[in-house]
Formats: structure tokens, sequence, C-alpha cells
């Protein structure tokens, strides 16, 4: 007899070798505009998986990370820019400063909880746009600022000229998602993990059993802080351009019911929200492409619009399956 | 220190006070009754502004997107008119945002509830993104705003428009407040923001109750709406910062208390004014920091606020 759980494993294994094809596949196949594209939906797994740290498995409701997204790529630009340091040390400590930010709004976390933290990230990603806007130096103002360095493939990457870049730059973001997915896995799996679901269910009763709330609440914003600036810095490595502009409050709450609608406390969960997300806009942007649909073309055309997409999507999961995606096949188990 | 110019942006300041202040009404009613903070209020507020600027300006398909010009009735409203028709629509999609999205969770998680009214956020956003456009348009006001329309009091002017938005938002107040305690609808709210258990076990229909409580929450909400969309222009997103200040202002009255929110709201609006004229650094739209910081400090300091209830934790 197959369990529940067999399934499920089963199932992952297929998704699993599914994308790794598609990873694979997908540099023969496109131009570098759409290779830049894949990337960055690639990139963008990292900042949903940030969110699934602080809310999915410590219990913090952040509706906020598209700041630390930001800062992680302000900072990214700011090191390999003005400071000139090399990439690979700019992407490092950009995304450690973003994960310093984290620590530090992780702090007021200690007594603010559920609710009221969702205010003050909700908050945190209204007032960072005007604020970004005040250090012009850094941020470039109101009309951003392009990153002279390039991240371009070394000598003995094979071809050259701009497709080999673009596989380069493709290739580099997979193999650092794919690393940020195993060392995710790892510590939520690690005693650090458990601590910090203890501390999810019952603050009161992991304490017992000796959580020290403080460490573990702070470790577990900065860390999923600083998943979050790693977004960041990768997308200043695929556009070197920075700009308050791409940082709208709409993005940080697209982060979040990404990561509500792939499934909360599964890793599989981010990435089943970020393919949600591309799937349902592709399939809106060609539907709504053609002419003479009448009615239903505006409906289609809704469906280029994450933001519509994830706010309907979030209300009927949060119905049907309280689990997200990931949860869909689960029906078993109670939901959280 | 000019107290002629101090006193002008005082009289500045009230205008956005009386915003605040009923903006962050409809919230603390919702939050009184379900423990509820309805993220999504301030989209459903401009959603009404929109309603009211379709029926200001007649059938026209390029303002209503095609194929709601048919649902618009023929002769343009005057502006009252425009503002109660939105009011009550504001209030019927309360209503049934609470039967439809609210009731049926029963008494989920705050996870859940921020799901819920984050979703209605997203997509009202969006769907008024596609229907009207992002540009901000144009919304007339209620009251004479022209060069002259003002008093002068100590050298310093008092617009019309300030005097008649605290006009409109004090004779609702005590609308409410006979709505509370004289009917027999307003005195089941009472007793379900206090204890729905108890109030259920003394025969209050609990659900249609709460019901109302959103239709109340949400008529504040379209009217803030409504009477701030000439001064911060009409587009989709326009609420979104309204929304922080309101929140702070709900926060720094205490959040279950209906008078904190009309004091909160009286503060955080004079701050967002003198602050950034006091201290450059802030300037007119770093002045959302200011109320966040506010925010912060209060729940980490007293989270009950000026007037709220004070929770006491059993560990």
């Amino acid at each position: 007899m197959i369990t529940s759980e067999q399934r499920v494993s089963r199932l992952s294994a297929v998704g699993i070798a599914l994308l790794g094809v598609a990873l694979f596949v997908i540099p023969f196949l496109t131009s570098t505009t759409s290779l830049r594209q894949a990337s960055q939906i690639i990139v963008s797994v990292l900042a949903v998986l940030g969110v699934n740290i602080a809310t999915g498995y410590g219990g913090m409701i952040s509706l906020g990370h598209g700041v630390f997204v930001g800062v992680g790529a302000f900072a990214t630009g700011y090191y390999v820019s003005d400071l000139s340091l090399p990439w690979l040390v700019a992407i490092v400590l950009g995304a450690a400063t973003a994960g310093v930010s984290g620590a530090l709004v992780g702090l007021p976390a200690l007594r603010i909880k559920g609710i009221h933290l969702a205010l003050v990230t909700l908050g945190l990603a209204i007032v960072f746009r005007p604020l970004s806007k005040r250090f012009p130096s850094i941020t470039g103002g109101v009309s951003g600022r392009s990153i002279e360095a390039r991240f371009d493939a070394p000598g003995w990457w094979p071809g050259d000229g701009r497709m080999a870049s673009s596989v380069y730059r493709y290739v580099f973001c997979v193999l650092v998602v794919l690393v940020a997915l195993w060392a995710t896995w790892n510590v939520v799996n690690s005693r650090f993990g458990r601590s910090m679901r203890a501390l999810r269910d019952n603050d009161t009763a992991a304490a017992v059993y000796g959580v020290d709330l403080v460490a573990a609440r702070v470790t577990t914003f900065a860390l999923s802080a600083g998943l979050a600036g790693l977004c960041g810095a990768l997308q200043v490595v695929l556009v070197p351009f920075v700009s308050q502009d791409k940082f709208p409050a709409q993005e940080s709450l697209i982060i979040y019911a990404s990561a509500v609608v792939g499934g909360l406390g599964t890793i599989w969960g981010s990435v089943l929200g970020v393919i949600a997300r591309t799937v349902v806009g592709k399939v809106g942007s060609l539907a709504a492409g053609f002419d003479g649909l009448g009615p239903i073309g505006e409906f289609f055309s809704l469906l280029d619009e994450p933001a519509f997409v994830f706010g309907f999507g979030l209300i009927l999961l949060t119905f049907l399956f309280p689990r997200g995606l990931a949860g869909i096949r689960r029906k078993d188990q109670p939901s959280q | 220190m000019d107290y002629v110019l101090l006193l002008q942006r005082i009289f500045d300041a009230l205008f956005n006070s009386a915003i605040y202040s009923s903006l962050a009404l409809a919230l603390v009613i919702i939050f009184r009754a379900t423990g509820l903070l309805n993220f999504a209020q301030g989209e459903m507020a401009t959603f009404t502004a929109y309603i009211a600027f379709v029926l200001l300006s007649g059938p026209q398909p390029r303002l209503t997107g095609g194929g709601l010009a048919g649902l618009v009735p023929g002769v343009p409203f005057s502006i009252p008119l425009a503002i109660i028709g939105a009011v009550v629509c504001g209030m019927a999609a309360g209503a049934a945002t609470e039967r439809a999205l609210i009731r049926p969770l029963g008494g989920a998680s705050d996870l859940a509830l921020v799901n819920i009214t984050i979703g209605l956020l997203l997509a009202t956003n969006s769907l008024m993104a596609q229907w009207w456009g992002t540009g901000p348009r144009f919304f007339p006001s209620i009251f004479p705003t022209g060069a002259g329309q003002h008093f002068v009091i100590l050298g310093a002017r008092l617009r019309y428009s300030t005097v008649g938005v605290w006009a409109i938002l004090l004779s609702v107040l005590v609308l409410l407040v006979l709505l509370l305690r004289h009917t027999r609808a307003g005195l089941a709210f009472r007793a379900v923001s206090i204890s729905p258990s108890n109030a259920e076990l003394v025969g209050v229909r609990v659900g249609p109750t709460l019901m109302y409580g959103w239709a109340l929450a949400s008529g504040f909400g379209a009217l803030a709406a409504c009477l701030s969309a000439n001064s911060v222009l009409l587009e989709p997103s326009m609420m979104l910062r309204v929304l922080v200040y309101a929140f702070a202002a709900a926060t720094l009255g205490g959040l279950d208390s209906p008078k904190g929110a009309l004091v909160g709201g009286l503060i955080i609006g004079l701050s967002q004014t003198l602050i950034p004229a006091y201290v450059p650094f802030i300037g007119f739209e770093l002045s959302v920091l200011p109320a966040l910081l506010a925010m912060v400090v209060i729940l980490l300091i007293r989270p009950a606020g000026l007037y709220g209830t004070k929770r006491i934790e059993r560990v």
C-alpha cells in the first residue's frame, strides 16, 4: 500500500526531475532577453523563500520583504561600483547587509506579534520608496542609477559575445539559488529549525524547553531578510541598474502572496509559488493577445496582472487549501 | 518663531487630521468587534471614490471600462449625491465582504485573516488600475476651494474645506453615537464588541451584527476617500499612504477605542505637517516615516495606546 507520505515524495521526485530538465534546456532555446527574464524568475524564488522562513517557519508575518530585496540590490550596487569590490564579495556583503537590516526589524518583532507585526512590516514596505529617494548617492534618487561594473563571463567560459555572458549569468544564478535552497533545507531541519517551528507554534512552551526566544527570533528574521537580499543582489547581477521604482509596496505584497499561495512551511512551496506566478502570467498575456474575446478577453488581461491573480489566489486558497499549493495533496493532515 | 506660520500650518494640518480620523475610525470599529485589522480598508474606500467619480461623470465608456457603462444611471449626479451613493455602495460592499469572506472562516488564525485582507487589497488595487488606469484623475471638491474661500483668524487662513470636512466628520460621529446608544442594533453591536460569546448567549445574532459593523466601518472609509480624493488626486494607490497614517492614528489612540481614533488622527495629522516643516531631512514625501516610527514605538512601549483596553496575557 502506498502511504500519502510516499505519494508526495514520488510526486516531488517527478517535479524535481521536470524542473531539472527545464533548467538545463532553457539556455539552449532562448534569446538573451528571455534568458534574462528566466533568470529573474528563478532568482525571485529566494525572496519568496525569505518570506517563507519568517512567516512559514518562524510564525512572524512579514508583508515587507520587498524592502530587503531592495536593500540587497542597493547595497550590492554600492559595493561593486563605489567601493569597486569584486562581484562575489559584493553579492555576499549585499545579502549580509540585508540580513543586518532584517535583524534590526526583527528586534521590535520580539514584542510586536501577529497582526501588529503584519501592520508594521506593511508600513515599512510603504515607507521604503520615499526613504530610498533620500539617499541619492547610493540609490540614484528618483530616477535610479546604473551600475558601471558588468558581471561578464570570464576567459575560460566557452563561447563569447552577449549570449555567452547571458548563459554565464543564468548558470551562476541557478547555482546560487540551488545552493541557497539546499542550505535552507538543512537549516530548517537542524536543531535551530526545530526551535524556529517551536517558536511559531507556542513560544511559551518553546521557552520552557530552552529555546532562547530573542536569539531565535532575530536570527530567523536576519536569515529570511538575507535570502531576500541575495535575491536583490542577483537582480543587480542580471540587470546592472538599481532604482526605487522597482520596490513599490505592492511588490512586497506579491512576494508575500507567492509564499502563501505556494505553501508556507515547506521549501518546495516557495518554488511552486513562483512557478504559479509565472504560469498564470503567461496564460494571461497569451490569452489577452487575442482580439474579439470581449469581456472574456478583459478577464484574461487581468490574469496578466500578478497583483490581481495573487490577491484572488490568496483568498481562494485560504478557503480551499490553507496549506497552499504544496499542501493540496496532504489533506489528511490538519492545517496549521 | 513665526507664530502666524505655525498657526497656518496647524490649520492646514486639520484637513488631513479629519481624513485620518475617519479612516482610523473605520479600522477601529472592525478591530473592536473582530480583532481583525482590515488591510484592505484603504483600497475598498478608493474603490468607492471611483464609484463617486463615475456617478459624477455620467456614462462615459472611457471612464467606466467598457462593459460597466451600461450600469451607470444616465444623468450625472451632483457632488453630495455622488458621495452619498458611494458611501451606500461602500457599506454594501463592506457587509458583503463580512458575509462572504470573513464569516465563513469562523475564528480562524491571524494568518488566514491577514491573507484574506491582503488578497482583497491586491485584487481591488489591480482591478481599479485595469478599469480606470493608473494615472491620477481630478476629483471635484464638495466645498468651495477657490483662492478667497477661507476665514482669516489671527492672520492665518482657515479654509472652508477644512471647516466643512470637520463639520461632516463630527455630524456623522454624532449620528454614529446616537445609532450605537439608542437603537437595538447599536446595543447588539456594543455587546458583540465587548464579548461575542456572551452576546450570543443572551440571544444576539452575532453574524448579522458584525455585518452591520463592517457596513458602518466601510461607510466611514468611503467618506474619507471621497473627501480626500480632491486633495490627493484620485488614483488606485491613493489610500495606501493614507492607510499608514490611519493605522498610526488608530494605534496611537488605542486600536479598540473610537475616541482614540479621533484623537490619534488629530495628532498624526498635525505631526505629518509640522514635523516636515521643522525637520528638513524628512521633507513632505518622507512624512510617512515619523508616523511609522510612532506606530512602532507605541506598539513596543504601550500597545494599548492612549485610550485602548490593556490586554493581560496569562502564561
